[in-house]
């Protein structure tokens, strides 16, 4: 399914245009704030310094996705889905996040766990013996981790 | 030198890595929507305490069991499991639906066969002679021939120029962040030490291919639900005269995957299309095709796994991955210490050469293996990627970690989930986006070594018959370019 904006008026906003506009507004705050995040100290040579290539790249990487932006107006886009969609993608990544945060706390065993716990339930797994499995994964990855490949898991 | 490779492969560890990699990519390969990238790089951490040989052994055998196994959930299901086998799936599927998905599958596994073999002679006889003749690249050759394989990815890779041009931007941006490759001031560090390392490449392929798809398949939940029909499977046999009256198929087939995964970025799906587009055009009975002919399931797979062997020319060669899996497999090399580039074959001769052995004779056990799982494989088909995906999510948590033993990994690693996610979804390609990331923050240092050199002078560009040659091949592939859009039908 896409939305179209062939009919002659300008296409509803999609995925597309929405990544766009946020590639574009990355690009703008990076060339905006060059002379403060790169600090160069100028010894007499020539040439490029550590600022040049990056505000080349940022300069071509606005100017294309302004034009995509621009041919995005008036072509199909990919539509963005209901608020239940876009709101298990959420869910996913708060949990994720959420499972970092605390994992300093709370070790790599219940974070991740629970990581894989709200994965599970997000896609819709209700029955109690696969919601066991995020668990024996995260145990057997903990143990394996630590003891078979020393890694010093929090 | 070979035969010294060749003992090095005597070793228990090298045949278990083997047999564990087909294994796992045959029954990963065939789970619809799991692909070998991803799995390839969420093993990568399991590797790091192997030997470098059995290490990538593992992963290159992940990955040739996958391509088999993207074809079992092609043929059977008409689901392919990789892109690059959706082309198998038109008459894969076409047989399997009159009961001879199993004749079907075994066409698909000795054409696969043929591919690998090819591509692996192919593989080593150009890779060392190209890796010696890059030995003479200064930085402005080095430069040039970066710029060539970005604008190849851009112009050639599929889809829409525009997107893959912003997907490379995006990558060679993103490489910019941490220290500055030549006077060592921090960029886009914030101001924090954990941004000066800049982006780890494994954690942002975990995050890319593997984060990305939990976060779309959660978006995509519906899809997921419903029972998968398997048609039923008659006992049968590929007898050697039926490939023997293919061989001309086999072999343009197998010649049109390696030449152009040699080529960067373009991946496996368009030589895949391309073999089955020659063998139909070549075929006495084109009217079959689409309909059950072995041919049109032999000739895309001998193609995409010939693709294997020819992308990995330029990736360790030169250090320019072909695709996407290659850019994992590149990672893996890197992180065991086998930093791809001209020097690999100088300094870890030995070791190049036993992967290599190691990737022909792996035909054999691919075969054997994939004779004897793809009937437990048909059950693999039927595990939802639900049933996986937190695991693949714990996965990739602890994948991230283990690189650094740091959680600012982990955290990169999720935001280049949320990243790819947003753009899978906006339907950007990714691999340029990751070609960019790669090469992004080598192409500005040889840039800047070479204006360096020659006091900021541009001539350096066209100073050598080298670098004249690689603009002049950047040229021609513009025009070509340019030409091709000029005679494409305007609707």
């Amino acid at each position: 399914m896409s939305i179209n904006g062939h009919g002659g008026g300008v296409a509803r906003p999609g995925f597309r245009m929405l990544t766009a506009g946020l590639l574009l507004s990355a690009a703008v705050w990076g060339l905006y704030s060059l002379e403060s995040q790169i600090q160069v100290f100028g010894f007499g040579a020539s040439g490029p310094d550590a600022r040049s290539f990056p505000r080349l790249a940022l300069w071509l990487l606005a100017a294309v996705v302004a034009l995509r932006l621009v041919l995005s107006l008036r072509s199909e886009d990919v539509p963005l889905g209901n608020r239940v969609r876009l709101g298990r993608v959420l869910a996913v990544t708060a949990s994720s996040a959420a499972a970092l945060w605390v994992m300093p706390q709370v070790g790599f065993f219940f974070g991740a766990a629970g990581a894989g716990i709200v994965v599970a339930l997000t896609l819709g797994e209700r029955r109690p013996l696969l919601l066991v499995l995020p668990l024996i994964v995260a145990a057997v990855v903990t143990l394996g981790g630590r003891h078979g490949l020393n890694i010093p898991l929090p | 030198m070979l035969v010294d490779a060749f003992l090095e492969l005597l070793n228990l560890w090298v045949l278990v890595a083997a047999l564990v990699g087909i294994i796992s990519g045959i029954i990963i390969g065939a789970i619809p929507g799991l692909g070998p990238t991803m799995a390839i790089a969420l093993l990568i951490p399991v590797t790091f305490s192997m030997q470098p040989i059995p290490a990538i052994i593992l992963l290159l055998g992940v990955y040739q069991g996958a391509i088999f196994g993207g074809s079992i959930s092609a043929v059977l299901l008409n689901v392919p499991g990789t892109p690059s086998s959706a082309a198998t799936a038109i008459d894969g599927f076409a047989m399997a639906r009159r009961g001879e998905g199993g004749r079907a599958l075994r066409f698909a596994l000795y054409a696969s066969v043929v591919g690998n073999i090819f591509s692996c002679l192919v593989l080593m006889a150009l890779a060392e002679p190209l890796a010696r003749f890059a030995l003479d690249f200064g930085p402005a050759e080095m430069a040039m021939l970066m710029l060539f394989a970005l604008l190849v990815i851009v112009l050639f890779g599929g889809g829409s120029k525009l997107d893959a041009l912003i997907m490379v931007l995006v990558g060679a941006c993103a490489g910019v962040v941490g220290l500055d490759p030549i006077s060592g001031t921090p960029r886009f560090t914030f101001g924090s030490f954990a941004f000066e390392n800049g982006f780890q490449l494994i954690p942002v392929l975990i995050g890319l291919f593997a984060m990305s798809e939990v976060l779309l398949q959660a978006f995509d939940r519906e899809a997921l639900v419903g029972d998968v029909k398997v048609p039923p499977l008659k006992s049968s046999v590929v007898r050697f005269v039926e490939l023997w009256r293919m061989r001309m198929t086999l072999f343009l087939s197998s010649l049109i995957g390696t030449f152009v995964g040699i080529l960067p970025g373009i991946g496996s799906t368009v030589p895949a299309f391309m073999s089955y587009s020659l063998a139909r055009s070549r075929s006495a009975d084109p009217d079959t095709f689409g309909r059950g002919a072995p041919e049109g399931v032999a000739a895309p797979e001998a193609a995409n796994n010939a693709v294997t062997g020819g992308a990995l020319v330029p990736t360790l060669a030169l250090g320019i991955p072909g695709d996407a899996v290659t850019a994992v497999i590149l990672g893996a090399f890197m992180l065991h210490g086998l930093a791809p580039g001209p020097f690999l074959f100088r300094d870890h001769g030995l070791e190049v050469y036993a992967i290599f052995e190691a990737l022909l004779l792996s035909s054999i056990p691919t075969a054997i293996l994939g004779l004897l799982f793809f009937r437990v494989a048909i059950h693999v088909t039927r595990i939802q990627p639900r049933h996986l995906l937190p695991a693949i999510t714990i996965l990739a948590i602890f994948g991230a970690f283990s690189v650094n033993n740091s959680l600012f990994d982990v955290w990169v690693m999720l935001g280049a989930g949320v990243l790819g996610c947003l753009l899978r979804r906006s339907n950007f390609p990714l691999p340029p986006l990751l070609i960019g990331l790669i090469l992004g923050a080598p192409f500005e240092q040889s840039l800047r070594q070479a204006l360096l050199t020659s006091g900021g002078g541009y001539g350096i560009f066209v100073g050598s018959p080298i670098t004249i040659g690689l603009v002049a091949l950047t040229v021609l592939s513009l025009a070509i370019s340019l030409f091709f859009n000029l005679r494409k039908p305007r609707i």
